[in-house]
């Protein structure tokens, strides 16, 4: 069904760039993480996180303009590509799907 | 950095630093941009040191090994004959390949295994002749000095010389650096150091600047001064262990057998093997003329002795002085002093030379070093003959993969590297497999050569041969089949238009060809240098040498007779005789001679021998004119020339004529028939016998060939008995007459592995050739079987190209063989004439190995069931 395992880190990754629609690059990215879900992470591991998921063809990425904030250095730039956007909807879909089956009293056993 | 950006905080210097180093290329200028970003993100959140400390932590964290790098992949990949992808393709279908046509893999690297590892092994040996003589440091600069003696047909060179030569030549001759003389040490060969005793033959007395001019230098002693005094004594290192095994043998006393004491004043290394200079001890040459010239009546001393050619002498001259010349200025410094030898001239031989060539500087060594070679040469050849014609006679079959990749885009290029790292996997395994098998076969190899041949990877030269070797043997076999598999079309391949017997076939004939052609004059060669050396070793030598014994009596010589009357009662014993030499290989010359007839400035040289009266008998010598000594004093005034002599010497009647050998004017009473008393490669030389009972230093005795070990038990006897404290050693002339032969003997056996090896890779080639047509042709066999053709009709058919090719071969290669057996015999005297039935024989053996070869698979193709090989289509 899945045609790409991806990884819980990955898939926020993944997310963020979805949500921040063509203006996702490193900073951006981890800040971003860090505001919504309070994880401190280094930016080490976001880097190799968008890397990794354009490997797999989940993201393309472009070199941005230059800009003078940065000691004029580029901006990598990252997008989702159909099959990242696909593969979100897949699990959005499987998770919806997975929570359905949940019969209604566990729900209420842990306290939801 | 501008000026606007100065109030702007900086992340530690150090951290940005290593960041630039380490972090991977292609994704540099984003990380940096971004952590920059970052870092003033946290500067004004939470303060420079939070900052700081955050920066590092996450420099760390995109520093190797946690960085994950960004592939960096071109858009569309580039157009590259040798991207990483093809190449693991292309070795891929190699051995799938491989492993698929297993039988021709096998003969092929078979093939190439044993090319491979028995022509680097040649290779190898001729590497050590080529370095003999060549690791000094200043080899380019040292000569050896020769002379050229005597006129007409005894003319001669001799490689020692006058001891004085060499002290005038440095005074004078501004050219000349330095010069070591060697003379052979006769003088002094028992060494006793306390218990123990050894009877040195290798010793020899030299200028100190043996050890400056050559590379041998001292390892213990004073260099500036080997010698300090005339009692000094310079040992090799495996000598000083024989006498003090590990103490310092410097100062140590050895006693030689006259009581006289040597102190050991230097040590230098063992010789290597490809020094042509050799010994054990040296002792310095000052206390021979000392021995020699103390006591002289005829007031001669080291500076004055122009008689004495026993010394080996080498020069060591300027760096870059012309040769020319200098011989004569030598040959004018020797006139001054001794005017009377006017038929003498100087040569100088280059050091590295010596090995290789003659004296005279024609060649020697080099010619079985080319021959081999040339055999190295041809075995790596037909290695590659075999290997290009069974790829291309098999490239129909890869046809159809040819096409497929050009149609789906494969340039030609791509296609020629395809098959070129094809056959350099082929390659690589057969050159693990030949150093393996060249390991395994050097002991064996070692003892055939008679060489100590070690293959040290650590030594560059090894893999300057095996590198070289390889990589033409590589070149050779794989840009061929390359060419020739990338260049099908792929529309008429694909529709099977190339006929499996057209293509290629032509060139293929030619290297077939070329195969029996070297087949056919190693072949030749071989029976014809067996046949030399057996001509060589069963000739008519002109005296009986079998079952006699020999040595040098040393003080037995003075109770000769007394040890001759005990000798002859020993059962065993037929006869015994003397003389001063040995007969075998007779030493020394002279020109110091005179004849009524001879002619102003002519110098006849010749062999002296001083023989007793039952000596000609003994040996069964045939006089022919005259007759023998008979023991009677006026003997010491008769004299026996051989039969070159009198021809030489031009004397008509010889008997009663006067002849004056050195100061013995005397008369000739006989003519000896000519006998051999050196190699076959020498024209028998002039040789005069004279009576002189206190010269016959040299015993010969001779057994009836059956209690030979009972002659030998009592020979020691007597032996003990004179020269209690001397080792017996004996020689069988028929053993000292084969080692004269030794080095022919080997090269011959060499000569015959190595011939017989590259026919049968050869045949291993045919082998598979034919194979592979007689698979191609199954189903026209078939087709034929069924209409009624026999199996001699189809073998026939199968043969008869073949045949026909190694026909040609034939034609070829015969005028090559007796252009180059010619060449070798030339180096003999006395040589067999070539025969035609060596060539027919050769020949026929040829087409009996390819009939025999080929005939294997033509047999098998023709006995098979049509029904099989026409069932499949």
């Amino acid at each position: 069904m899945r045609r790409t395992y991806l990884g819980e880190f990955e898939e926020i990754v993944l997310l963020m760039v979805a949500i921040l629609d063509g203006e996702a690059y490193g900073v951006a990215v981890s800040q971003e993480i860090e505001q919504h879900t309070g994880r401190l992470v280094t930016f080490g591991t976001v880097h190799n996180t968008l890397i990794r998921l354009e490997e797999k063809g989940f993201v393309i990425s472009r070199l941005g303009g230059a800009t003078t904030e940065r000691g004029g250095r580029r901006k990598r730039l990252f997008t989702v590509t159909a099959l990242g956007n696909r593969a979100l909807q897949d699990i959005q879909q499987l998770r919806n799907q997975l929570w359905q089956l949940l019969p209604p009293a566990t729900l209420k056993l842990s306290g939801l | 950095m501008n000026k606007s950006n100065r109030d702007v905080p900086r992340p530690p210097h150090w951290a940005e630093r290593l960041l630039g180093w380490l972090h991977p290329l292609a994704t540099l200028e984003e990380v940096q941009g971004d952590l920059d970003e970052l870092y003033r993100y946290w500067y004004f959140r939470a303060g420079k040191r939070q900052a700081s400390f955050r920066y590092v932590l996450n420099v760390v964290s995109v520093l190797p090994p946690f960085v994950r790098s960004r592939s960096t992949q071109p858009e569309y990949s580039q157009f590259s004959l040798l991207h990483p992808d093809m190449i693991r393709n292309y070795v891929k279908i190699a051995w799938r390949n491989l492993v698929k046509s297993r039988f021709y893999s096998l003969i092929n690297i078979t093939g190439l295994t044993a090319c491979l590892a028995v022509g680097l092994l040649i290779l190898l040996w001729v590497q050590d002749e080529r370095s003999f003589d060549r690791f000094h440091r200043q080899s380019a600069n040292i000569y050896r000095l020769q002379n050229r003696v005597g006129t007409g047909s005894s003319q001669q060179i001799w490689t020692t010389t006058v001891a004085p030569i060499a002290n005038f030549a440095k005074r004078e001759v501004p050219e000349v650096k330095e010069a070591v003389r060697l003379a052979y040490n006769g003088a002094y060969t028992l060494f006793k150091y306390k218990d123990k005793t050894f009877n040195e033959e290798n010793t020899s007395f030299t200028d100190p600047s043996l050890f400056s001019v050559f590379d041998f230098d001292l390892i213990q002693g004073n260099p500036a001064n080997p010698f300090p005094d005339n009692n000094a004594i310079v040992l090799t290192e495996t000598t000083a262990k024989r006498y003090f095994g590990d103490d310092n043998p410097i100062g140590k006393i050895v006693t030689a057998n006259d009581k006289s004491a040597f102190t050991v004043s230097g040590i230098i290394r063992d010789f290597p093997k490809n020094s042509t200079i050799q010994g054990d001890m040296f002792l310095p040459i000052s206390r021979l003329f000392k021995n020699m010239y103390a006591n002289s009546k005829d007031g001669k001393n080291m500076d004055s002795d122009f008689s004495q050619f026993s010394y080996d002498t080498y020069l060591l001259l300027q760096p870059g002085s012309p040769v020319n010349g200098l011989a004569d200025k030598l040959r004018n410094i020797h006139l001054r002093n001794k005017p009377d030898d006017t038929d003498l001239t100087y040569l100088l031989q280059p050091l590295p030379d010596m090995h290789l060539y003659k004296a005279d500087g024609t060649n020697g060594g080099i010619e079985t070093v080319r021959m081999f070679s040339v055999i190295a040469l041809l075995i790596l050849v037909i290695a590659c003959i075999n290997y290009v014609n069974l790829s291309t006679a098999r490239s129909m079959l890869r046809s159809k993969e040819v096409s497929m990749r050009k149609i789906v885009g494969a340039a030609r290029l791509q296609l020629f590297m395809q098959f070129l790292i094809e056959t350099t996997l082929l390659f690589s395994l057969a050159t693990v497999l030949a150093i393996g098998l060249m390991y395994g076969l050097l002991p064996m190899y070692n003892q055939l050569s008679g060489k100590d041949l070690v293959i040290n990877f650590s030594d560059y030269r090894i893999w300057q041969i095996i590198g070289l070797t390889i990589l033409g043997t590589l070149i050779a076999s794989s840009i061929y089949p390359a060419l020739l598999l990338s260049s099908f079309e792929p529309l008429k391949a694909l529709k099977g238009n190339i006929s499996a017997r057209l293509s290629g076939a032509l060139f293929r004939k030619v290297l077939v060809v070329i195969q029996f052609a070297v087949s056919v004059i190693l072949i030749a060669s071989t029976f014809i240098i067996s046949n030399q050396l057996q001509y060589i070793r069963s000739k008519e030598l002109g005296y009986d040498k079998t079952h006699v014994l020999g040595f040098f009596m040393r003080d037995m010589g003075k109770h000769y007779d007394a040890v001759k009357a005990e000798l002859l009662h020993q059962p065993g014993v037929a006869a015994v005789t003397r003389a001063s030499s040995n007969i075998v290989s007779l030493g020394g010359q002279t020109g110091d001679n005179e004849w009524d007839g001879k002619e102003q400035g002519e110098t006849m040289m010749m062999r002296p021998v001083a023989i007793d009266k039952d000596f000609i008998p003994f040996f069964k010598m045939k006089l022919q004119n005259g007759a023998n000594f008979t023991g009677a004093v006026s003997d010491s005034m008769h004299f026996i020339l051989n039969e070159t002599a009198v021809k030489a010497a031009r004397i008509k009647n010889p008997i009663g004529k006067r002849f004056k050998l050195w100061k013995t004017n005397g008369t000739i009473i006989g003519v000896v028939k000519d006998f051999h008393f050196a190699s076959m490669r020498k024209k028998i030389e002039p040789a005069i016998f004279y009576y002189n009972p206190t010269q016959l230093g040299a015993i010969y005795i001779k057994t009836t060939g059956k209690d030979a070990e009972q002659v030998i038990a009592s020979a020691q006897r007597s032996w003990k008995q004179y020269n209690a404290d001397y080792p017996f050693t004996y020689t069988f002339l028929d053993d000292s007459f084969n080692n004269l032969y030794k080095s022919e003997q080997k090269t011959g056996v060499l000569f015959n592995i190595f011939a017989t090896i590259a026919i049968l890779i050869s045949c291993l080639g045919l082998f598979g050739l034919a194979t592979y047509t007689a698979q191609v042709r199954t189903r026209e066999i078939g087709v034929r079987k069924v209409l009624g053709a026999t199996v001699t009709g189809i073998i026939q058919l199968l043969a008869k190209d073949f045949i026909k090719l190694v026909l040609i071969a034939i034609v070829v290669g015969v005028p090559v063989a007796w252009y180059a057996m010619s060449q070798w015999l030339h180096d003999f005297a006395y040589r067999i004439d070539i025969q035609w039935w060596v060539f027919a024989l050769a020949g026929l053996l040829a087409v009996g190995i390819a009939l025999l070869t080929v005939s294997f698979q033509a047999v098998k193709a023709a006995l098979m069931n049509p029904v099989k090989s026409l069932r499949s289509d």
